[in-house]
């Protein structure tokens, strides 16, 4: 079964970027969790994560979305959510989310 | 009264095939007339629920079934397994989003209904404008 995310990052001088392409879902969920961990951990920089190409998400990203914010705040960073979809953003503001992210 | 058609998707406890439902919901909604906006709306309402029954199953051979019931003033999907342990599977639903999600996108729904013959059910209902408007 092929894979339906590509998740690409970029480290920079004054953050971390995450490149989200594709779906987040149950299937996925663990490509994306280990992937946007792992760039927590490796970087001291805030989070940029552009979401042009996330084309779906639900509860189960969502939740994994705000596990990495939990890090983040822990070490006194931020994650920005760049480029968000409308019906991405929708689920965001459903939910409450949007009071949580930074969200461009 | 005429019966609403019906539509049966089978599926295996596995993640790998959710997408699939997703794909099947919006053809469904999509031929049945509702907006691009209400199809993406109905699509993860469903997807939320396939992904929980998936969950609870945990790794259990067998398949559950999404059932497509299509009339010209909604659409009803009702979801059947028959695992006992399968039921009321937003109870535990502990950060609330997958419940705040469904209940959003959806008109109506059971999350934990009284018969054992299906685990949820929920209904999009076409809007009504009344007066002049199409």
């Amino acid at each position: 079964m092929s894979s339906e995310l590509i998740l690409r990052e970029e480290y920079l001088a004054d953050k971390a970027k995450v490149f989200i392409s594709g779906e987040i879902d149950i299937y996925t969920a663990q490509q994306f969790k280990d992937k946007l961990y792992s760039v927590v951990d490796n970087s001291s920089m805030d989070l940029v994560i552009d979401c042009s190409g996330l084309n779906y998400i639900d509860s189960t990203g969502l939740g994994i979305f705000v596990g990495a914010l939990k890090k983040t705040r822990l070490a006194g960073r931020s994650i920005q959510l760049d480029n968000i979809r409308e019906n991405i953003r929708k689920l965001f503001v459903i939910t409450g989310l949007d009071k949580l992210f930074i969200i461009n | 009264m005429v019966s609403p058609d019906r539509i049966a998707l089978v599926l295996p406890y596995k993640a790998d095939y959710v997408s699939v439902t997703r794909l099947t919901t919006s053809g469904i909604a999509s031929r049945m007339g509702f907006d691009i906006e209400t199809v993406e709306d109905i699509k993860v309402a469903v997807s939320e629920v396939c992904s929980r029954i998936i969950n609870a199953a945990a790794g259990l051979d067998g398949s559950f079934e999404v059932l497509f019931d299509i009339s010209k003033e909604s659409l009803n999907i009702t979801f059947v397994s028959s695992i006992e342990k399968i039921r009321c599977i937003f109870k535990d639903d502990e950060d609330g989003l997958g419940i705040a999600i469904i209940n959003a996108f959806m008109d109506k729904v059971e999350f934990c209904p009284e018969s054992d013959n299906y685990i949820l059910s929920m209904t999009k209902t076409f809007e009504v404008i009344s007066g002049d408007g199409l």
